[in-house]
C-alpha cells in the first residue's frame, strides 16, 4: 500500500487502509491497550470522545426533539408535514445504504416505496387486514422485489445499473396504473391507520412514525459502521480491489440493495397509513430523484447529513408555500446554492473511521 | 460518560412525561371547539402550481366574488365570511398538507377541490376535523365511495356527464366512436361510464385508447383512431393533452367529429390545438354564465372586479361559497354537524346549474350538462 502508483491522484488512502486494517484489528489492538498515555494520544482520545459524544448527543437530541414535537405544537398542519418529513427521512437513509454506503446508483427507489404502500394498502382495504399485520408481508414483498431486480442487475456496473433501476421504477408505477386490482389510476383509498391509542389519530400516527424512523436511522448508521459497512465502502471505492481482497462483492452489493428495499417498503406502509389514499402519480420518477437529491445534498454515506438533507428537501417546498408559483424556482435556486458552496453535501461523511485514525496516531507515538 | 448520558436521558424522559401530563388535552381532542368568533372561515384547495395551475385563479376569484357580495350585504347573522386559499398542485401529498394547513387555520367549511385524485386524501383530514366539504369541481365517483357524511359535490358527476355525452354522440355518429382518456381517475371514470351508456343506447364503440398525460406525441392513439374508422372522438382528459391530440388528429387527416369533456374546456385548448383545427369541436360542460340566459350581468361584475373573463369553475366556486353561507344561515351555527344537516336539507336553493337539492349520495339531483361548441375563440352553447 505504500507504493504511490497504486493510489490514483486525489484519492484518499485512508479508506483503503482502514478497510484493510479492519480485517486484522488484533495486530494493533495490544499495542494500543498497553501503550502509555502520552500527550499526543491524550489529545487524540479527547478529540475522539468529544467527537463521538457530540454526534451522540446531537443524535439523542434530535430524537428527543422529534418525539417531543407534538407537545410543542399539536396543530394538524405541523403534525401533517412532520410525518411527511419523517417518512422522507426514512426513505433517504434507506437509499443512503444503497447509494451512499455501497455506491450503487439507484434511480428507481420509489418503486420499493410503491411496493410497500400498495402491498399494505391492498391487504388492508381489499382483505380487511389490520395495518400492523401487513408489515411482515411488506418486508417479504420488498425482499422479493429486491431479489428479482437486484439478481440480474447487480452484476452490472454504474450506468447500466442506473438505467435498469430507472426502468424498474417506471414499470412498477405504470403497472399499478393499469391493473384493475390496484385501483388503476384512481389508486386505493380508505386505508386505515394503526389505531389511535386514546390520542388524536394523527398524533398517534406521528409517534408511531417517529419511533420507526428513529429506529431506522439508528439501524442504518450502525450498519454503516459495522463489518458489512466497511465492505460496502470498500466496494464503493474500488470494486476490483475489494474483490481482490476477498470480499464477495456481488453478495455484499445484494445485501445493500435488499436493506434499501426493506427500508423503502416500510416507509411505504407509513405513507399509506398517513395519506389514507394512494395513487400511481405519488410514486413517479420525481420522487426517486428527490430522495436521491436528499442523499447527495446532505452528504453521501453520512447519516446526520442525509437526515438534514431529507428534512430540507421535504420541508422547504412546504415552508415556501406562500410563494405560490415561485416556490419551486426558489427551491431549485436554494439547492444550487447549497451544491455550489457545499459540494460534498451539507454534513459530509469523514473519510475512514475516527476510531481507526485515533489508533493510528497512538501507534505512531508509542 | 455512560452515567452522564443515562442521567440526561432520564431527565429528558421525565420532562417529556411531565409535559405530556400538562398538555395532554390537546393531544387527545380534536381541534374544533366552540366557534364564536365574528368571522366564518372558509377554506379552498385549488391548483395554483403544477399542470392545472391555470384553473386555480378562476376558482379563487369566483369564490372571492361570492364572499365579497355576501359581506357587502352584512354577512351571515352579522358574521363576515373570510376565505383562505391553499395550493393543491393536483398532487395528493401537497393537497393533504394543504388540507391540514386549512384545518389548523381554523377553517369551518371547505369550498375547494379540483383534481379528484388530489382531493381523495383530503377527505379524511377534513372529516376528522368535522369540517363539511362542498366540492366545486372534483367529481369522481371515488370521492363518494366511502360515503363520508361531510362530502358534498356541486359539480355534475361522471355519470351525469357520461349520459349527456352518450345522448349527443348517438345523434352525431354513424360508424363508431373512439373514446380516449388520459389514465387519470377523473378521465377514465368518464370514458368507462360513457362506454356503458353508449352500450345501452346501442352505439358502437370502435376504439378505446388511454394515453399518458404529459407526453407530446400522441401518434399511437391517432393512428389507432384512424384505423378504427371511427367518425366521432370523445376526449375526456385535460386541455393540455387535449389540444395536442386534436392538432395531431387533424394533421393526420381525421375528418370526423371531436368532443371533449369539461376538463378540456379552457381557452388554452384552442391556443394549443390551433384555432383552425379546433373549430366545431364539441364539449360536455356544466352550465356557465356565458351559456346561461341572464348570465351576462354576472360576467360583467366579475370582469369589472378582476379584470378578466371568468374561467372554468369560477361559477362552481362562486356557488360553493353561496351554498356554504346558506347552510350556515339555516343551521344558525358553524358547527360541522349542524352545517351538514342543513346542507342535506337544502331545498331548491338557486345556483348556476339550477335549483339545488342534494341526493342521498350528496350529489346534485339535476345534472345540468350542456353541449358547447367552439366558435372562433370561444366555447358557445350548441343549438
Amino acid at each position: 500500500m505504500n507504493d504511490e502508483s497504486t493510489l490514483r491522484a486525489g484519492e484518499k488512502p485512508s479508506v483503503y487502509v482502514s478497510a484493510v486494517e479492519g480485517r486484522t484489528p488484533t495486530n494493533i489492538a495490544p499495542s494500543v491497550t498497553e501503550a502509555g498515555a502520552s500527550a499526543s494520544s491524550r489529545t487524540a482520545v479527547a478529540e475522539l470522545v468529544s467527537n463521538s459524544l457530540a454526534s451522540r448527543c446531537l443524535g439523542t437530541g434530535a430524537a428527543v426533539a422529534a418525539l417531543a414535537l407534538p407537545l410543542v405544537s399539536s396543530s394538524t398542519y405541523v403534525i401533517q408535514i412532520a410525518v411527511d418529513a419523517l417518512i422522507f427521512v426514512m426513505l433517504a437513509v434507506g437509499l443512503n445504504i444503497v447509494v451512499g454506503y455501497c455506491g450503487l446508483l439507484d434511480l428507481g427507489y420509489a418503486a420499493f416505496f410503491a411496493i410497500g404502500a400498495y402491498t399494505s394498502g391492498l391487504l388492508s382495504t381489499r382483505f380487511g387486514w389490520p395495518l400492523v399485520a401487513t408489515v411482515p408481508v411488506v418486508v417479504i414483498a420488498a425482499i422479493i422485489a429486491g431479489l428479482l431486480i437486484g439478481g440480474p442487475t447487480l452484476r452490472l456496473r454504474s450506468d447500466y445499473l442506473a438505467i435498469v433501476t430507472l426502468g424498474f421504477g417506471e414499470i412498477i408505477r405504470i403497472t399499478a396504473n393499469n391493473l384493475d386490482f390496484t385501483g388503476g389510476p384512481n389508486g386505493l383509498y380508505g386505508i386505515p391507520d394503526f389505531g389511535d391509542f386514546g390520542l388524536r389519530a394523527d398524533i398517534a400516527l406521528y409517534w408511531i412514525t417517529a419511533v420507526v424512523v428513529i429506529a431506522a436511522v439508528l439501524f442504518s448508521s450502525r450498519l454503516g459502521r459495522g463489518r458489512i459497512g466497511r465492505a460496502w465502502r470498500f466496494v464503493r471505492e474500488d470494486e476490483d480491489a475489494a474483490e481482490a481482497m476477498g470480499i464477495h462483492t456481488y453478495r455484499v452489493k445484494f445485501a445493500a440493495y435488499i436493506a434499501g428495499a426493506v427500508f423503502g417498503g416500510i416507509a411505504g406502509v407509513l405513507f399509506a397509513a398517513h395519506q389514507t389514499a394512494i395513487s400511481p402519480p405519488s410514486f413517479n420518477f420525481l420522487w426517486s430523484a428527490l430522495i436521491l437529491m436528499a442523499v447527495v445534498l446532505g452528504g453521501m454515506a453520512s447519516t446526520p447529513g442525509v437526515v438534514v438533507g431529507a428534512l430540507m428537501i421535504s420541508l422547504l417546498p412546504e415552508l415556501l408555500r406562500g410563494a405560490e408559483n415561485w416556490r419551486y424556482l426558489i427551491f431549485g435556486l436554494l439547492l444550487i446554492v447549497v451544491m455550489v458552496f457545499r459540494p460534498q453535501g451539507l454534513l459530509p461523511a469523514h473519510p475512514g473511521e475516527p476510531r481507526r485514525r485515533g489508533r493510528r496516531a497512538r501507534e505512531g507515538t508509542s | 460518560m455512560t452515567i452522564i448520558r443515562r442521567g440526561t436521558m432520564t431527565a429528558a424522559v421525565m420532562a417529556l412525561g411531565l409535559t405530556l401530563a400538562a398538555c395532554g388535552g390537546s393531544l387527545t381532542q380534536d381541534g374544533s371547539g366552540k366557534d364564536d368568533s365574528d368571522t366564518i372561515k372558509l377554506g379552498m384547495l385549488t391548483p395554483l402550481t403544477g399542470s392545472s395551475a391555470a384553473i386555480g385563479p378562476h376558482m379563487k376569484d369566483g369564490a372571492r366574488l361570492a364572499v365579497d357580495e355576501i359581506n357587502a350585504k352584512g354577512g351571515i347573522d352579522g358574521r363576515k365570511l373570510s376565505l383562505t386559499v391553499e395550493d393543491e398542485a393536483c398532487d395528493p401529498k401537497t393537497a393533504a398538507a394543504g388540507a391540514a394547513k386549512l384545518v389548523s387555520a381554523g377553517v369551518r367549511i371547505s369550498v375547494g377541490g379540483y383534481c379528484s385524485s388530489a382531493t381523495l386524501p383530503t377527505l379524511s383530514i377534513f372529516e376528522k376535523a368535522h369540517i363539511p366539504m362542498i366540492i366545486p369541481a372534483a367529481n369522481s365517483a371515488d370521492l363518494l365511495a366511502e360515503q363520508r357524511r361531510n362530502v358534498f359535490l356541486i359539480n355534475g358527476t361522471g355519470i351525469q356527464q357520461a349520459q349527456a355525452a352518450a345522448a349527443f354522440i348517438k345523434a352525431g355518429s354513424s360508424k363508431g366512436v373512439a373514446l380516449i382518456d388520459d389514465n387519470t381517475s377523473y378521465s377514465t371514470d368518464i370514458t368507462k361510464r360513457t362506454g356503458d351508456e353508449l352500450g345501452l343506447l346501442g352505439v358502437k364503440v370502435a376504439d378505446h385508447q388511454s394515453v399518458t398525460a404529459g407526453e407530446s406525441d400522441y401518434s399511437g392513439a391517432v393512428n389507432a383512431v384512424l384505423g378504427s374508422k371511427a367518425d366521432f372522438v370523445y376526449w375526456t382528459g385535460y386541455y393540455q393533452e387535449g389540444g395536442l391530440l386534436i392538432k395531431q388528429l387533424r394533421a393526420a387527416g381525421y375528418k370526423g367529429r371531436i368532443m371533449v369533456a369539461d376538463g378540456s374546456v379552457d381557452g388554452k385548448l384552442i391556443e394549443i390545438a390551433g384555432k383552425s383545427n379546433v373549430q366545431g369541436v364539441f364539449a360536455t360542460m356544466t352550465q356557465t354564465p356565458q351559456t346561461i340566459p341572464g348570465g351576462e350581468a354576472w360576467v360583467a361584475t366579475y370582469k369589472k372586479k378582476f379584470g378578466s373573463e371568468p374561467g372554468p369553475y369560477s361559477t362552481q366556486a362562486y356557488d360553493a361559497v353561496r351554498v356554504a353561507a346558506e347552510a350556515v344561515r339555516a343551521a344558525g351555527s358553524t358547527d360541522g354537524q349542524d352545517v351538514i344537516e342543513a346542507l342535506e336539507q337544502i331545498d331548491g336553493f338557486e345556483i348556476f346549474s339550477g335549483p339545488l337539492n342534494f341526493t342521498l349520495q350528496h350529489t346534485l339531483s339535476v345534472g345540468g350538462f350542456d353541449i358547447l361548441v367552439v366558435e372562433d375563440d370561444d366555447f358557445v352553447l350548441e343549438k
